[in-house]
């Protein structure tokens, strides 16, 4: 039998699809990203030369313009990820514990209720939260003045801290399905035994989720936070659609930001060194993640 | 092997680009033998349907040439990155097109065409003419309109002093009741040019805009008096809040309401719809020292790509048919004021059927064009994100801390400025 060559021809043309893809839209693009920051590219006018390290000097350069805006982006968008992970980790895994504990039956029905909201679009989920949370007479406002919790309107759009409370809202309520579904995996996969033996040894139910659901979860949830962490610094649409940026620029993210060089301000060599520098500090903040989740394992 | 192997990888790469690319290779003609013109914009809106009616109207007319109109909410990047040969730009955008090299000169097709300068309002060519020259046709002017709600005002307000008075008027019989809305975000650009524009303030200085002028700040204090001294408006109102207002029911202390809307035109579809007769159109009041209009306005200009004299002859065609009256006045009908003159003279004719283009159009003779400077939207992006938010939601903001913010969003637009293709 002659197997051997018609088998490689079948592996090369099983994994050539892939192999295309990978190079065409994702290794291809980030060599011509790296390039195009090393030049002064105008969206308009085309390619005005080679510039070398220039659009990385001019975004880390104090007091320029491009500066700022990088500058302004990150710090939001770090804030954004501070703020954000946490909860959405925390309230995930609590509402993953607490249907773990439902009757068998239930538990698919509120599975499919907090996870139904993750399969609507930003748009739809910005323009019922923009309706929510609007200042002259919207839905929250209203409800708060009338059980007396609040005299006078919040302006929950155009002031701080009220504009990243609503984003925060927001997006907790859009995305928290998906962490949750993950949690609900790994409690899945939890072995029955260990939680009998727990039993057995008359562990309470913080003992048992310390010592026995923890260790078990525990890669899963790392997993999630480092994709929260990513989730997050990739904060565009919330932004962009229900605060627009604003109150004073407070919520302009970083990719809102890069956005604006590139489209704004016709810089896709900026735009591009500022996306460059962004995946750069995102790959160093999930290294770090990765160091200390395998120096704790240790 | 080595050669299969990378046959197979060949086929597989020309499959895929074959895929990607595009099915044919563009010809300049129809099957029909029609010569093509490519002409986008912007009009994803209401106006869109009647800026078709006129190409869809000018295409059954022809048999030599064929307009494919194309309109896209990101106009602007695909012009940039394809391949048209008219696109709609905006007043404020044109010197800035103009210096990137997009667009170019574009009398000779209008020549061409028949149509003259003559033909237009002068508001009109102020905004079309970049040096002396015409760099797009104007189509349209949409200024900072007024509507009022006749149940509560019976006449239009035309001075600050007639704000106030209606104001007390309305908060006497309801404390959710104001004049007017002042928001911290949406059209406050318009705000910010027109406060310019009614105090006579040039903003333009050389090839930047200059916001830290003391008289200006003096100008743009007069909307946080609006809101915390004279309280002609309801406080820390947000994006479009001026239009919101003005359509919302007052609510015992939980929402309040305006008689009065200083907004954009292209919201008139939605406020006649919800007052029907009881709505008021009228040019905005004097608020500054002056009587002054501000706003954008539409042109269409010519692709710096187009070469080809066959494509220009069958531009001048199609802007022939479009600026005849009869055509144009579709446009009208859209709720847009044309600055062609003929067409103009038909609006008026017809005064109460285009209500909308008829009183903008009374704006025009004190109509003041957006500053020609390269990237005029960047130029005044740290103004309108910031500033004039500041601005009317900060109860103690004093003229100190607003010329501090001035003097920043001036360097900023001094940095932009200095982006333009001649300088770098």
């Amino acid at each position: 039998m002659y197997k051997g060559a018609s088998h490689k021809i079948w592996s090369v043309l099983m994994v050539s699809p892939f192999v295309i893809l990978f190079l065409l839209f994702w290794a291809l693009p980030l060599a011509l990203g790296v390039w195009v920051s090393l030049h002064n590219w105008n969206i308009s006018s085309g390619n005005l030369g080679f510039v070398s390290l220039d659009n990385y000097k001019s975004i880390l350069t104090p007091g320029t313009l491009y500066y700022d805006l990088f500058m302004k982006g990150l710090k939001n968008t770090l804030y954004f990820v501070v703020i954000s992970v946490p909860p959405l980790v925390l309230i995930s895994l609590g509402l993953a514990l607490i249907i773990d504990n439902l009757p068998r039956k239930l538990k698919p029905i509120y599975r499919t209720i907090f996870f139904i909201s993750y399969s609507i679009s930003v748009t739809a989920v910005s323009a019922i939260f923009l309706w929510l949370f609007n200042g002259n007479g919207g839905y929250f406002n209203n409800v708060l003045e009338s059980i007396g919790v609040i005299r006078e309107p919040i302006n929950w759009l155009g002031e701080q801290p009220y504009a990243w409370l609503t984003i925060l809202i927001t997006t907790i309520w859009w995305t928290i399905g998906f962490n949750m579904m993950l949690f609900i995996n790994a409690l899945d996969e939890v072995d029955a035994a260990l939680y009998e033996a727990a039993d057995l040894d008359g562990a309470g139910a913080f003992s048992k989720f310390i010592s026995v659901t923890w260790p078990q979860i525990r890669n899963v949830a790392f997993f999630i936070i480092i994709m929260t962490v990513i989730a997050s610094f990739n904060l565009y649409g919330q932004t962009k659609l229900i605060t627009g940026g604003g109150p004073e620029q407070s919520t302009n993210s970083l990719i809102m930001n890069i956005q604006t060089s590139v489209f704004g301000m016709n810089q896709l060599g900026i735009g591009s060194a500022m996306a460059i520098i962004m995946g750069l500090i995102m790959m160093v903040i999930i290294v770090l993640q990765y160091w200390l989740s395998y120096r704790n394992k240790e | 092997m080595r050669l299969t192997k990378f046959l197979a990888i060949s086929l597989s790469v020309v499959l895929l680009l074959a895929g990607c690319s595009s099915s044919s290779s563009d010809s300049e003609k129809t099957a029909d033998g029609k010569i093509k013109i490519s002409f986008i914009n912007g009009f994803t809106g209401g106006d869109g349907a009647y800026m078709k009616k006129i190409t869809d109207a000018f295409n059954e007319s022809q048999d030599k040439y064929v307009v494919t109109e194309l309109q896209e909410k990101d106009h602007y990047t695909k012009f940039k990155s394809g391949n048209y040969d008219l696109v709609v730009v905006h007043g404020n955008n044109l010197e800035t097109y103009n210096q990137d090299g997009l667009i170019q000169d574009i009398s000779p097709v209008i020549k061409k065409a028949g149509i003259k300068e003559s033909d237009f309002h002068q508001a009109g060519l102020d905004i079309a003419k970049l040096d002396g020259d015409m760099f797009a046709v104007p189509l349209d002017i949409h200024p900072l309109t007024m509507f009022y709600n006749k149940d509560l005002t019976a006449e239009a307000p035309k001075t600050y002093e007639d704000l106030k008075a209606l104001n007390t008027k309305l908060q006497s019989q309801s404390k959710d009741t104001y004049t007017l809305g002042v928001p911290s975000s949406g059209l406050v650009e318009f705000y910010m040019l027109m406060i310019a524009a009614q105090n006579g303030i040039e903003l333009k200085d050389g090839k930047q805009l200059n916001f830290a002028q003391e008289k200006y700040a003096d100008a743009l204090m007069q909307f946080h008096d609006m809101v915390w001294k004279d309280k002609v408006s309801p406080p820390k109102l947000g994006l479009d809040g001026e239009f919101q207002t003005f359509m919302k029911e007052a609510k015992e202390g939980k929402a309040y309401k305006t008689a009065v809307a200083i907004t954009g035109p292209w919201f008139y579809g939605a406020a006649k719809e919800k007052y029907g007769d009881k709505l008021g159109v009228a040019p905005i009041p004097q608020i500054g020292s002056e009587l002054a209009a501000y706003g954008n306005a539409h042109t269409i200009a010519l692709s710096s790509k187009v070469e080809d004299e066959k494509v220009k002859e069958g531009i001048a065609e199609y802007l022939k048919f479009m600026f005849t009256p009869e055509n144009l006045l579709n446009w009208a009908d859209g709720g847009q004021a044309p600055v062609h003159l003929a067409t103009l003279e038909k609006v008026e004719a017809e005064q109460e059927k285009y209500q909308i283009a008829f009183q903008n159009a009374k704006q025009f003779e004190n109509y003041v064009s957006p500053p020609q400077v390269y990237q005029f939207g960047e130029q005044m992006r740290y103004m309108n994100e910031s500033v004039f938010s500041k601005l009317v939601t900060t109860e103690n903001f004093t003229k100190k801390e607003l010329m501090k913010e001035l003097k920043k969003a001036t360097k900023l637009a001094e940095q932009v400025a200095a982006t333009a293709p001649q300088n770098e």
